[in-house]
């Protein structure tokens, strides 16, 4: 089978994932917990809607993130010179696609933002006399938000649409001098540089300034490698899905083996920029930075704790044998789990912060004075310990609705986008390579065929 | 049978060599008398040695006054020197594990040499912290152990004694790297030599026959150093980073440090590789092995290494803008424009902006180019660590004790003098061992060899592979 067809089974389920998604997103709006909800001065009942909107954020930043990245792998292997991934680099592709659609739901929040309608950024209201918010003030601004969003995205997107439309020239009108694949390489490198510059602008923007006044130099990389290891992740779990439908026969145990070790050293990779970061602020022991941390910790450790075991010990545990990584079970098993783990990691760099702002904004702990506001986060810190904060504290039902309706969003722009082109690339000087690729695993029991 | 490999690969192995040829041309530079440029240039470098012999000596006798340090500007020219050479010390084991790992076949041609040269650039590093004591005969108190002194242990809390750890276990899995890759290899010299050179070789070859079962257990032996080694090349910069990130010195706590730092070390270790590679090559003849496609892709690793620490120099200068935190902005203003401005702009223009010549493949193929960049990125790199270092120190919270430093005599030539140990060694080892892992080229010709290659089989002919086949 060389096309995949997107039969009305696979768009029916699809799309009753989105269904799913919509209805907890639709419910999440209204079922703000009341913790986060206060009375004005005037009487009247004051409801950010913060579920929703950190729900929307979070799904709509860690998707985005992952299409980007896997957009990001295929012109790191271009320039590479990689060849191993050419005979299935149409499922990369297909995944890059959701780049707009993630576009959309950004400009969705940062429109929002301009409106005031959302408390989701400590920028975002009223900085009257917080210094430090004023001086950042430059930076985050609704404008930039804005703005940044719509051309470092739409920028990505462009070059995203060049390299497929090349790829696709590429399987019709080939030849011999592998012209299209030059043009690629031409095209590959340089987003390689705009890339680890804007997606860090970005992830400052949209994730880091959540906690306005809180920051690291660390943020970017490290949230960037949450995307990578979820892009391989669901690389994996669609693979094999594919694979059981009959699709992709020329992807081997060879390729599910490297995808593997890519999962396995970039869960370590993670865990070392996880590490670096947490470990020079316990050490360094400077207030302003460890209270990002003393808050994770104290009111939210499953968070805190759960992040570590299913994004390090676990897929550790589990990839460091050879044979662990060409068995669809334990690969099933880990790439479910570190899917999931590092959108749970997304969770826990959002949702902490908002609930901080939205308390300023409501007044809640009586310390509006923004001056005073590291004091205050302290001063919360103690009362706000015995507090569960439904869709905060911990992911809710809702919050996995919601993802589930991502997801099934994402699959379907995914599907939709695989189903438009030959899932082998014809013409690709690599593809010789990636369809004759072996990894060298001497080992004893091969599992499958 | 050959290997599928893409009508576009380069071939890494040019010549249309026989396996018997490549042990005849990697064996050659150990067998025959040196030549007059190996004797110049090792007089030269024993005389950097004699240098640093008599600085050291003087130093030790006269004590740390002798250099420009004060009491604001504790940290100078040693530990940038220190950095300096650990850095250098990275791309041997990237090239050797993490290479491995990913199945990168031009590896091959410069490994042995990089991993001599991570050793060396060790060795040299490990001078610093050990002067920089000033009472180097009680260095020995960096060792936790049970003492005569008391309840008096090393402070475990410190990134400095993390780095013994670090640095020696390093220097331990490197030097079991290097020579575990040299055993088949010696023993090839060993087969052709007589005499006591066939003794000597026998010995350090550990009696090895090239049976299947010496190989089956090398390669295993091989892939678990590589696994072990890789996160020690992380590890190793990661520790150094943290000597300067685990305090509360604006400029040094940054939490992005210890990936820069490893990025930098692989940037500055590729950059000495070249530097060594290319004049090996040349005054070797080993052109045919060390190909212009190994340059070009040891060139890209500089452009994309150079590109990542120019990622974090930026992100570095806009988060202390960012921050909105006076001390972390001021460190930076006074960096890019305080009295040392003229190193961060070397610093800037070395590693960042020079490089990114390299996005033409011109001059990615030039040996001329590469050379001198090469130089620059050595520059570039040890005025990183000084910037730093010494200008972060100069400009402390008390205006009354800034300070500005400028090395002695005596700084200069410990660090000149440590460039006289490396040369040194490295002299030495391109006398004594095969500069290119036969073993190793040789396992990559049935796939990578000009004649086997489908980009360049034309081109060589028919006549060359049959010559080859009909060889083994």
């Amino acid at each position: 089978m060389t096309h995949y067809i997107l039969e009305s089974k696979h768009k029916s389920v699809t799309l009753g994932m989105i269904a799913v998604g919509v209805l907890c997103l639709i419910l999440s709006f209204f079922m703000e917990p009341d913790t986060l909800t206060g009375v004005g001065a005037d009487g009247h009942a004051i409801n950010t809607h913060a579920r929703f909107w950190t729900n929307l954020l979070h799904n709509s930043v860690f998707f985005t993130g992952i299409a980007f990245i896997s957009f990001f792998v295929i012109t790191a292997s271009i320039t590479a010179y990689a060849g191993w991934y050419v005979a299935f680099k149409r499922l990369w592709e297909a995944f890059g696609s959701f780049m707009i659609v993630g576009l959309v739901f950004m400009m969705i929040i940062a429109i929002a933002g301009f409106l005031h309608v959302h408390h989701l950024y400590h920028w975002g209201g009223n900085i009257e006399g917080d210094r430090i918010l004023e001086g950042k003030a430059g930076f985050l601004n609704n404008y930039w938000y804005t703005f940044g969003t719509l051309i470092i995205v739409g920028v990505w997107y462009f070059f995203y649409r060049k390299m497929r439309s090349l790829s696709l020239a590429e399987d019709e009108h080939g030849n011999a001098g592998y012209e299209h694949h030059k043009t690629m390489r031409k095209w590959a490198a340089p987003f390689m540089i705009i890339a680890g510059f804007t997606s860090a602008a970005l992830i400052w923007q949209w994730v880091m300034s959540i906690d306005g006044h809180w920051y690291s130099t660390m943020f970017a990389w490290y949230s960037t490698a949450s995307w990578f290891v979820s892009a391989i992740s669901l690389t994996i779990l669609v693979m094999i899905w594919l694979k059981s439908k009959g699709y992709y026969q020329e992807v081997t145990d060879e390729h599910m083996h490297d995808l593997g070790k890519f999962l396995f050293a970039f869960s370590i990779f993670w865990t070392y920029l996880w590490f670096s970061q947490y470990m020079l602020i316990w050490y360094a022991n400077n207030g302003e930075e460890t209270i990002y941390f003393r808050e994770r910790i104290d009111n939210y450790p499953i968070l805190f704790y759960g992040n570590l075991v299913m994004n390090f010990a676990l897929p550790f545990l589990i990839l460091l044998r050879n044979d662990t990584k060409r068995k669809y079970g334990t690969l099933i098993f880990v790439s479910v789990l570190c899917l999931f783990g590092h959108w749970w990691d997304y969770f826990q760099m959002i949702k902490p912060g908002v609930v901080h702002t939205v308390h300023d904004y409501i007044g809640h702990g009586n310390h509006s004075d923004a001056l005073n506001d590291m004091e205050g986060h302290i001063d919360e810190v103690g009362h706000g310990a015995s507090e569960f904060i439904s869709g905060f504290t911990l992911p809710g039902f809702l919050e996995l609705g919601v993802f589930v309706g991502f997801l099934g969003l994402f699959l379907f722009f995914v599907l939709n986008t695989l189903s438009k082109a030959p899932l082998v690339p014809k013409n690709d000087p690599y593809l010789g390579e990636s369809l004759h690729h072996h990894v060298g695993y001497g080992g004893g029991n091969e599992v499958h065929h | 049978m050959s290997a599928t490999v893409s009508p576009i690969r380069e071939p890494l192995i040019r010549g249309s060599k026989t396996y018997h040829q490549i042990t005849e041309d990697l064996c050659a530079p150990t067998e025959r008398t040196p030549s007059a440029a190996w004797v110049i240039a090792f007089i030269l470098a024993v005389g950097g040695l004699a240098t640093y012999a008599f600085c050291l000596l003087w130093t030790v006798w006269n004590g740390i006054g002798t250099w420009d340090l004060n009491r604001t500007i504790g940290w100078g020219w040693d530990i940038t020197n220190f950095v300096w050479w650990v850095g250098i010390g990275h791309a041997g084991t990237l090239i050797s594990a993490i290479l491995l790992i990913f199945r990168q076949k031009w590896r091959t041609g410069v490994n042995r040499a990089a991993e001599a040269m991570t050793i060396f650039a060790v060795v040299c590093a490990g001078q610093f912290p050990l002067i920089h004591m000033g009472r180097l005969w009680l260095a020995f108190f960096i060792f936790p152990y049970p003492n005569t002194r008391g309840p008096l242990w090393v402070n475990f809390n410190s990134p400095l004694l993390w780095d013994v750890f670090a640095i020696s276990t390093y220097f331990t899995v490197s030097i079991l790297f290097w020579y575990m890759g040299l055993v088949p290899d010696f023993a090839t010299i060993r087969d052709r030599a007589t005499g006591l050179r066939r003794r000597i070789y026998n010995f350090l070859s550990f009696g090895w026959t090239g049976s299947a079962k010496h190989w089956q257990r090398w390669e295993a032996m091989a892939l678990i150093l590589a696994g072990l080694a890789t996160p020690l090349v992380l590890s190793v910069h990661t520790i150094v980073s943290f000597d300067f990130a685990t305090s509360i010195i604006p400029g040094w706590h940054t939490t992005i440090f210890p990936p820069y730092f490893v990025a930098g070390a692989v940037f500055s270790g590729f950059a000495m590789v070249q530097t060594l590679m290319l004049m090996t090559r040349k005054i070797l003849k080993l052109e045919e092995y060390i190909t212009m496609a190994h340059i070009e892709s040891m060139n890209k690793v500089i452009l994309l290494t150079g590109s990542i620490v120019g990622v974090a120099y930026l992100t570095e200068l806009f988060i202390a803008w960012y921050s909105g935190y006076i001390y972390e902005q001021f460190a930076f203003y006074n960096r890019v424009f305080g009295p040392y401005w003229w190193s961060y702009f070397g610093m800037m223009s070395c590693n960042v902006l020079s490089p990114q010549i390299f996005w033409s493949k011109k001059m990615r193929r030039s040996i001329y180019v590469t050379f001198v960049m090469s130089i620059f990125v050595n520059i570039g790199m040890w005025f990183e660590r000084f910037v730093i270092i010494a200008s972060t120190l100069a400009r402390d919270y008390i205006p009354s004790s800034w300070s500005y430093y400028w090395p002695t005599w005596v700084e200069i030539g410990l660090f000149a003098g440590t460039l006289g140990l490396f040369f040194t060694l490295y002299l030495i080892f391109v006398r004594v061992a095969p500069v290119v892992a036969i073993a190793e080229v040789k396992s990559i010709l049935k796939s990578s060899g000009d004649q086997y290659t489908p980009s360049t089989r034309e081109t060589v002919g028919e006549e060359a592979v049959r010559k080859s086949n009909l060889d083994y």
